[in-house]
């Protein structure tokens, strides 16, 4: 199908599409890759009467890595995280979750900010922002605020943005020290969505024990998770193959898992279990 | 597709099922609904604006309320037909009191069909959870109301106000 008549509009600042939004809220929606909108809009089941497009914004989109921060602008795209060396080494979590994501046309288009924006309940990037402790900076005409990944995802497809806001920045303070990272995905084999994914990120201690975790999952519930309970069950362990199996099967607790025709809640929720034991061996086995 | 759950409204079952057979509360409550017009006996035409996110869309239908036994059980027929798709659905609502609080169990079964079912089959049980729970969120409001005052407002962030402040009040009872 083709998408319902609409109005386009690219603007070159970002202060322009901000009054954009603001001058004709509901009516108007972002636009960054598209890979998200587009689909939904050809089937009409999103039909915003104005796009406004932010591609062409200037400084939307870059990779900026010092020491352990990093700062990746909103409409970067998931093939330039995946590419970039400065960010393979300082946080290959980014790297590896970029990689995974659908396939090259929609990684060579799909930017980062917008993935996370809609906040699709079987999307990669969420797991590896809340694995992280990401900040992400929301700008409005208001003024700009920083908005924890924890508070981030509300609900399915909907995020703490503010209707009249855009995303502008991410920010992470990749892990120091002894550390290892991984994200394991169980891809739907149409789609490429997440049936499940979850992301890891371990950090060890002086005494050889892990010191921090982070572990989120995305694709089992209505809107992505930090696995709490899998996170404080590592810390202080000694990441050998028992705990890590121990840990993995609170991946799911008291957690609502989606059921669809491809894989029932049950098996999501054992998924969810399988995967995380992936993640998390993987992960200490790329501590150094 | 089964949907089925249980909310607790912490008001008197009386108030509760006054609110869920009165058209003007149910217009109010039910997630997206701009138009609910009585048809007949206990039956309504509505139009709902519907949707999650970015997927969104409007759907024109019947509701027909049966099997009324006041003030603990009532069945709803739906069905809707809008561009994203269509959906016919019957749910059965028990109401028990327990310690001046209703509990409403509610079952049901629901047929989506169209662009919406075989596009967004994923999302569709997790979208119909939410949406129930926004309506139970806003008829538990509508249900606290004394007889006379105005009807409480029922934005999107205050009704989700309202959901995530139920959650912990349930999550600490536990504790």
């Amino acid at each position: 199908m083709i998408p319902a008549q609409f109005d386009y509009v690219a603007p070159s600042t970002l202060e322009e599409a901000l009054s954009l939004l603001a001058e004709h809220a509901d009516d108007a929606k972002i636009l960054a890759g598209g890979h998200s909108l587009i689909p939904a809009m050809k089937l009409r089941l999103a039909q915003p009467a104005l796009l406004v497009d932010i591609g062409r914004v200037k400084d939307l989109s870059y990779i900026r890595v010092d020491g352990g921060s990093i700062r990746i602008g909103a409409t970067t795209t998931h093939h330039e995280i995946e590419a970039s060396a400065s960010l393979r080494d300082a946080c290959p979590l980014l790297s590896e979750c970029a990689a995974s994501i659908g396939d090259v046309q929609v990684r060579n288009r799909g930017t980062i900010g917008g993935s996370l924006a809609h906040a699709d309940p079987a999307a990669d990037w969420p797991a590896a922002i809340l694995a992280l402790r990401a900040e992400l900076v929301a700008v409005s005409r208001q003024g700009e605020r920083v908005i924890a990944a924890d508070d981030f995802f509300v609900e399915m497809l909907t995020t703490a943005l503010r209707p009249d806001e855009v995303l502008r920045e991410i920010r992470i303070n990749a892990p120091q020290g002894r550390t290892g990272q991984s994200y394991k995905k169980f891809p739907h084999p149409a789609s490429g969505f997440a049936v499940v994914g979850v992301a890891a990120t371990l950090t060890l201690g002086g005494d050889g024990k892990c010191q921090s975790a982070g572990v989120a999952v995305t694709g089992v519930a209505a809107k992505p998770y930090r696995a709490a309970q899998v996170e404080s069950a590592l810390a202080g362990s000694a990441l050998d193959e028992q705990t890590a199996a121990a840990a993995a099967a609170h991946a799911a607790g008291g957690v609502d898992a989606n059921g669809d025709i491809y894989a029932s809640a049950d098996y999501r929720r054992h998924l969810a279990q399988v995967y995380t034991r992936r993640a998390i061996a993987a992960a200490a086995g790329r501590i150094k | 597709m089964k949907i089925e759950g249980t909310h607790e409204l912490r008001a008197p079952r009386e108030r509760v099922w006054q609110a869920l057979v009165d058209p003007a509360v149910l217009q109010r409550c039910i997630p997206g609904c701009e138009r609910l017009e009585q048809t007949g006996d206990n039956a309504y035409a509505a139009t709902m604006r519907a949707g999650v996110g970015a997927i969104k869309g409007v759907f024109n239908g019947n509701v027909k309320l049966e099997e009324m036994r006041a003030p603990t059980h009532y069945r709803i027929v739906v069905d809707g037909r809008g561009q994203p798709g269509f959906l016919k659905g019957a749910g059965e609502l028990d109401l028990e009191e327990r310690e001046g609080s209703t509990v409403v169990r509610y079952a049901g079964d629901v047929q989506v069909g169209g662009t919406l079912a075989s596009v967004g089959q994923r999302m569709i049980q997790g979208a119909a959870k939410l949406m129930a729970a926004q309506f139970f969120t806003a008829l538990e409001a509508e249900a606290q109301v004394e007889q006379g005052d105005p009807p409480p407002s029922h934005g999107f962030f205050r009704t989700a106000l309202r959901a995530i402040s139920g959650l912990l009040r349930r999550i600490f009872k536990r504790h």
